[in-house]
């Protein structure tokens, strides 16, 4: 029997969400152009040329090694690009993702990429045309959820900020907004350049469909012990338990 | 037991559950002044910049925080925070009733309305530094220790003042 991989404990809906997420089988929700995404991540502007660090790899006259061999450089690579970033923020209030799963997305299904995770923040860097592809593959699938998340490549508080009263995340710098027609508008880039033109990022989830597509525990959510009352705790605690135990115990050898 | 006394002055917080846009915050603000009774108001909230503070678009104009007017009480003034919570002191404990019923009218979320102890009444070593010996307490508690410099809007009979810098 061939291998499958198992990625996270749990049969509550936040613990299938995240084996959804670390697997990288997730839903396609919408479609936003790759120019779009790429005048979001302001790196360069669409069409042009892509700025590199070095030759590409075929012109360089690689040495003779058997990793470079057996391991097929991904396009930025091959390439020569520049390494590039794209940060997300989510919020607390029920986003699809968090950093750590946006971390283990990125470190799990994308090549050549260096994932970053801190309390409120997310930032994954690779090589530009690469970085590209990952954002784009986030934009659409539905780790995101365009109220509750946004690309913020500075000044990102708000994930653990109230909502705004229409529902989006706080945003100090209004990069994105809620349109009269109920579509979210990103009207800046990352670090907060107006945008030549207001990008429609289509509709945001309702609150129950957030609820349900999170990879957040929340005592008013899902708790992450299972069901309320239930005689056995969810197999995600005892996952848990197990590995802080081995992890206290590491190394100890009473002799 | 302590009766509690109703002709004290009493301090109480509103918290919305969700930021308010400033047109919910104007039309709070009008309802609260028109319960009458007020002593003193604070709101506050994250803080607005007018332009990008750091990063790679520093110094970016940011035209949604620009000229939020709100007129409360006849009189206009520009909000510099994102209305998160409202404190404020009453003349007595027999507003209190109204201006629960003030919030229920204004706004359109849940909120939460608790009495307490919100305005210190000792001067900080910040209150000194910016106003030096403070004669009308009142002021203080209203002050954000952290702005460079006091970020306070008084609004008084004749006019309004408004001590602010571009950040």
């Amino acid at each position: 029997m061939a291998y499958k991989p198992q990625f996270y404990p749990g049969s509550t809906s936040v613990g299938i969400n995240r084996r959804k997420h670390m697997s990288g089988n997730l839903e396609k929700l919408r479609d936003i152009p790759e120019a779009d995404v790429t005048a979001i991540m302001g790196h360069r502007a669409p069409g042009a040329d892509y700025s590199s660090t070095h030759p590409p790899l075929k012109e360089m006259g690689e040495p003779d090694c058997p990793v470079r061999q057996l391991v097929a450089p991904t396009a930025g690579a091959a390439a020569g690009d520049r390494v590039r970033y794209s940060q997300w923020t989510d919020s607390m209030y029920f986003a699809p993702s968090t950093p750590y799963w946006r971390s283990y997305w990125g470190a799990i299904n994308c090549k050549g990429c260096d994932p970053g995770t801190l309390s409120g923040r997310q930032i994954i860097e690779a090589r530009e045309r690469d970085i590209e592809a990952y954002t784009k593959a986030q934009y659409d699938s539905e780790m995101t959820d365009v109220a509750l998340c946004s690309m913020r490549g500075c000044t990102v508080h708000g994930h653990s900020l109230r909502l705004e009263e229409n529902g989006m995340q706080f945003d100090m710098l209004a990069r994105t907004e809620m349109g009269k027609d109920g579509n979210v508008y990103a009207v800046k880039d990352q670090v907060g350049i107006p945008l030549d033109k207001k990008v429609n990022l289509g509709k945001p989830m309702t609150e129950a469909e957030a609820k349900k597509r999170t990879t957040i525990f929340r005592a008013d959510g899902v708790p992450m012990c299972g069901a309320v009352g239930a005689r056995k705790y969810d197999e995600a605690v005892e996952a848990l338990h197990h590995m802080w135990e081995l992890r206290s115990k590491w190394g100890f050898r009473p002799e | 037991m302590v009766t509690e006394s109703d002709t004290e002055s009493i301090q109480v917080e509103i918290v919305p559950s969700r930021f308010l846009m400033p047109a919910s915050a104007q039309k709070l603000l009008n309802e609260i002044y028109g319960n009458g009774g007020l002593i003193r108001i604070m709101i506050h909230g994250p803080n607005l910049p007018r332009s990008v503070p750091y990063g790679p678009g520093r110094g970016a104009p940011i035209d949604e925080n620009r000229d939020l007017l709100i007129e409360v009480g006849g009189q206009a003034f520009e909000l510099c925070v994102k209305v998160g919570r409202i404190r404020l002191e009453l003349e007595s404990a027999k507003f209190y009733d109204g201006l629960k019923a003030a919030c229920e009218r204004a706004l359109p979320i849940s909120f939460q309305i608790r009495r307490g102890k919100f305005f210190h009444t000792r001067q900080t070593i910040t209150d000194y530094a910016k106003f030096g010996k403070v004669e009308d307490t009142r002021i203080l508690g209203l002050i954000d220790p952290r702005a460079k410099k006091d970020r306070l809007a008084i609004l008084s009979e004749e006019r309004v003042t408004i001590d602010d810098e571009e950040r």
